[in-house]
This record gives C-alpha cells, sequence and structure tokens, in this order.
C-alpha cells in the first residue's frame, strides 16, 4: 500500500518560455480527498495534464500509485487507475448516453455495474439521449459518472462544478463524499469555489505562479493559522514586518493584520512587546488563508 | 470500441462522400448515357471521368483523414475548444493505437470508395477491359489515393481541421502546378498516377508514381506516429 497516491516533486513547465510551474511539489495520502486551488493561470491544469500525462514536465518527477511515470507504458498502467473529468466536460457529440458508459467500459476491467445504476438513477440521465443535446450540467454528470463507475482508486478533477447552479453541485459533492467516504478513493479536483473545498476537503493545496504556497490537512492549516489584528496610538511599529513567523502583514493607518502560523502564543507575546493598544486574536478561513497566499501583498 | 468509436466519428463523413459521389458524378453520367447520342454521350463521359475521378479521389482521402486524435469538429476547431480529446486522452490506451484505429477506418472507408470511383470508371469504359487492366488501375488509384490520405493524416495530427483541409488542398494543387513545370515532380506525383489522362487503363503499371507513393505514405504515416506520440495536449 503506497501512502501517497500523487507523489509530484520540483515540477516545472514552461509554455514558451513562459513558466505554468516552477519546481511545484505535491503531495496527495491516499483516500483523502484534496482540493487544489489556486487563480486562474496558476497552473492546476497544467499539473493535472502532468499528472495524465498529455504534457511532458521539463523538469522534476511524478510518482502515482508509487510508480514512476516518466514513459507511455507506465502513464497508462496509472490511467487504468484514474477517473478524469475535464474542464470543459466534452464527450463524443456522437454518441447516445448509453453508448458512451459501453464505450468507457470496454476499457475497465473493474468497471462498477452497481455504480453505474446507481449514478443512472440518482442523475437522472437518459440512455438514449445523445450527448451533443445534454445541458452542461448533464454532462458533468455523465463524466462523473464514468470517472466513478470504472473503479477507479483516484479521481482527478479539473473544476468539476464549473457552470453547475448549486442544486446540481450540491448533489455532485454529495455524491463525491460518499465515493471517498463508502468506496475509500482518493479524490483531488481544482476549483476557484472555497466554499465547496471547505465543504468536503480533507486537504488543502494552493499554488500561486507555478509553485504551492500552502499543501496539509485543512483542519491542521486552520489549526496552525491565525489571524492578529493590532490596533496602536501611532504609525504601526516598521519592527512588525521582521517578525518571524509571520505568513502576511497588512497595514492601513494604524491598524495592522498578520497573519502567522506556528506558534501563535509566542507570536503574540513579542507582539505585546510593541505595545499595541489592543490585540485580537482570531482564527481563519480558507479563504483568509487563499486570498492571503494568492494576492502578494 | 474504439473502431466503433471511429465508425460513429466518420460515419456521416462516409454517407455524404457515397451521397456526393451517388448524385453529384454517377447519377448524371447515367443518365447522360441513356439520353444522348452513343458516340457523343460516351465521349462527353470520358471526359466527365477524366477531370472529375482525380478531383474526387482527393476530396475523399483529404475528408475522411479527419482530425487524427484530436475528435475535433469544425465547430471546435473554430472556437478553440479542444472537443473531447482530453476525454480520450485520460484513458488508458497508447496514442498510437489511438492514431492506428481512427487512421485504419479513415484508410479503409477511402478505399472502399475509391474502388466504387474506380469500378465505375470501368463498368462505363467504352472499350473491353482485361481483369489484369481493372486490377492494374484499381491499384494504383488506390496507392495513389493513400499518399494524400497519409498526408492529410498527418496535417490532422498538427492542425485543426480547417486548417487541414485547407493545407491540403493548397499543397495538391501546388504539385499539379509544380508537375507540369519539373519533370522529376511529373515522374513521382502521387496526382498522375492516379489520372487516367496521365496512364490510359491499358497502360502497364506505373511504377515511378506508385513506389513513390508507397514511399511517401510509410514515411508521412511514420512521422504522423512520431508527432503523436511527442505532441503535448
Amino acid at each position: 500500500m503506497n501512502d501517497k497516491l500523487i507523489d509530484a516533486h520540483g515540477l516545472s513547465k514552461s509554455y514558451s518560455g513562459t513558466p505554468a510551474l516552477r519546481g511545484l511539489d505535491l503531495a496527495v495520502p491516499r483516500g483523502s480527498i484534496c482540493g487544489f486551488l489556486g487563480r486562474n493561470g496558476a497552473g492546476k491544469t497544467t499539473t493535472l495534464k502532468l499528472l495524465l500525462g498529455m504534457l511532458r514536465p521539463d523538469a522534476g518527477e511524478i510518482r502515482l500509485f508509487g510508480e514512476a511515470v516518466d514513459a507511455e507504458a507506465s502513464s497508462i498502467a496509472a490511467r487504468r487507475r484514474i477517473g478524469f473529468v475535464s474542464e470543459d466536460k466534452e464527450l463524443y457529440p456522437f454518441m447516445s448516453v448509453g453508448q458512451t458508459i459501453r464505450f468507457t467500459r470496454a476499457f475497465f476491467p473493474g468497471w462498477r455495474r452497481d455504480l453505474e445504476e446507481k449514478y443512472l438513477e440518482l442523475f437522472q440521465l437518459p440512455l438514449g439521449k445523445a450527448v451533443r443535446k445534454l445541458s452542461k450540467g448533464m454532462r458533468t454528470q455523465l463524466m462523473l459518472l464514468l470517472a466513478m463507475a470504472r473503479g477507479a482508486e483516484l479521481l482527478m478533477m479539473d473544476e468539476p462544478t464549473s457552470g453547475l447552479d448549486p442544486a446540481m453541485t450540491e448533489d455532485i459533492l454529495r455524491a463525491l463524499a460518499d465515493l471517498a467516504a463508502s468506496g475509500g478513493t482518493t479524490i483531488f479536483f481544482s476549483s476557484h469555489q472555497l466554499a465547496e473545498v471547505e465543504q468536503i476537503c480533507d486537504r488543502v493545496c494552493i499554488i500561486d505562479e507555478g509553485q504551492a504556497v500552502i499543501d496539509g490537512e485543512l483542519d491542521e492549516l486552520k489549526s496552525q493559522y491565525r489571524r492578529i489584528l493590532l490596533t496602536f496610538d501611532g504609525e504601526p511599529p516598521n519592527a512588525l514586518a521582521g517578525l518571524a513567523g509571520i505568513d502576511h502583514l497588512r497595514q492601513r493607518g494604524r491598524t495592522a493584520s498578520l497573519l502567522a502560523h506556528g506558534n501563535v502564543d509566542a507570536m503574540v507575546d513579542r507582539v505585546r512587546e510593541l505595545k499595541p493598544s489592543s490585540i485580537e486574536v482570531r482564527s481563519v478561513s480558507l479563504k483568509e488563508l487563499f486570498l492571503d497566499h494568492v494576492r502578494g501583498e | 470500441m474504439l473502431w466503433l468509436k471511429a465508425w460513429l466519428e466518420v460515419r456521416w463523413r462516409f454517407v455524404f462522400l457515397v451521397g456526393s459521389i451517388l448524385v453529384v458524378w454517377l447519377a448524371p453520367l447515367w443518365i447522360n448515357a441513356t439520353g444522348v447520342q452513343p458516340g457523343v454521350a460516351a465521349s462527353r463521359q470520358w471526359m466527365g471521368l477524366q477531370l472529375g475521378s482525380v478531383l474526387l479521389y482527393i476530396f475523399t482521402a483529404i475528408y475522411l483523414a479527419g482530425s487524427g486524435i484530436n475528435s475535433q469538429t469544425m465547430y471546435a476547431a473554430t472556437t478553440g475548444f479542444h472537443g473531447s480529446m482530453f476525454f480520450t486522452l485520460s484513458l488508458p490506451v497508447s496514442r498510437r493505437r489511438l492514431l492506428f484505429v481512427r487512421t485504419g477506418l479513415g484508410a479503409l472507408l477511402t478505399c472502399i470508395l475509391v474502388v466504387i470511383m474506380a469500378g465505375y470508371i470501368l463498368f462505363l469504359r467504352p472499350e473491353a477491359t482485361s481483369a489484369m487492366q481493372a486490377l492494374v488501375y484499381m491499384t494504383r488509384v488506390i496507392v495513389c489515393t493513400m499518399a494524400v490520405y497519409a498526408l492529410s493524416v498527418l496535417l490532422a495530427c498538427v492542425l485543426d481541421e480547417m486548417w487541414q483541409f485547407m493545407v491540403a488542398c493548397f499543397f495538391w494543387i501546388f504539385v499539379f502546378m509544380l508537375q507540369s513545370k519539373i519533370e522529376v515532380v511529373s515522374r513521382v506525383s502521387s496526382l498522375r498516377g492516379m489520372s487516367l489522362n496521365c496512364y490510359p487503363i491499358t497502360a502497364p503499371m506505373p511504377w515511378t508514381p506508385v513506389v513513390a507513393s508507397l514511399v511517401l505514405t510509410g514515411v508521412l504515416l511514420w512521422i504522423s506516429v512520431l508527432v503523436v506520440q511527442r505532441k503535448e495536449y
């Protein structure tokens, strides 16, 4: 048993000299639901394509299921165990729903008929309907069915809920959480929806400009990070910027906001020495963590 | 299942080509042959066949070469979407196999249509044709058409379908113009190899264009495999 289903080190990729990934390290443990967050153009889709062998890295190493993926044969072996939902949710428009399911089933000996029937019923997908006539939501549901019923150990999804209404998003998130809980499937998905990541993920990786800026268990991250709000009688002292353990500092007038991690109590003690008129320590949301790390303030 | 997918993907192109050949070319010639003075009709038919056959062989090959493994529709190509390519590439199948199936089926359907068209030419031919002459004609037409097909396969591996179609058409127009100016091109040209005008049905096998087309087909398909295996999507 491998602890990490995805284990990538130092991944770099450039497009015509423009770097998309700069030494990305990524680890997704077995059984986790990992949200992959980043701004547009941060390198999320590039990472997924590298993992699936659609792109080749300029540098770095990818291991999936404990095996190095450095050639087509190893990539094919890994893809037998992976379900993928692409960002554009495009399937074959010339096939019907039923034909698409039969087509995909043929490539996966471990196809789960029980899951196929379960999700057909849950999503109410009409077998005879042409894929080109499905709404985007239904195409997403069909792609999820194809990814989940193949008995994949790892589900990779590129913004699976983009363009869906809240009800359908909720259905899909529930199905994913259920799959991870009941089948032990590892789920790795990119998203811009921080609320849905917070809802179902137990792990997050935030990337910015091609590098991981945060990677870890969501609860652990939330417990590690604290927002320290300070008010001073005059201008906040310059010494604030030099404090160790501060990830981000924002100043506005007489107030300063620090995002701190690690030993926050020790940090608060050090801050007290700067004589603020008030100190407030708050827990942080995923949104705050995300914004503080990708805005570059 | 890849063969089924390839067939579903290309079937309407095939039907369109069959319809086009029947309606635009074969039917009028048949009607013409029964309604006009025999000598005049035969002569007109023969001119039409000579002019039209090469164009139809080329169009058939280019059109059926389709979109490589990209599964792109004309619409998708012009709008920048990638169609179902990412879904296909996420399947546990080698790119070589994807290309082989898509190209193999397209080649098979191209051959079927070429045999129908060439067979019709033999059927309408004023003079008697021996079995060997018919076989030689069919063989050279198929081999030379495959060179046209292989070029389109290669182009489809690197270009969107709309551009593949246009570049292939311009390339063969260029070859057509060049073959009347340059002796070497004229000798090896696949267009001449499939033409009734250059080599009548009674002519022996024109080995130079046939061998050149075979080599060209092999080289182009080999390059296509390399391109598809190394391409980043």
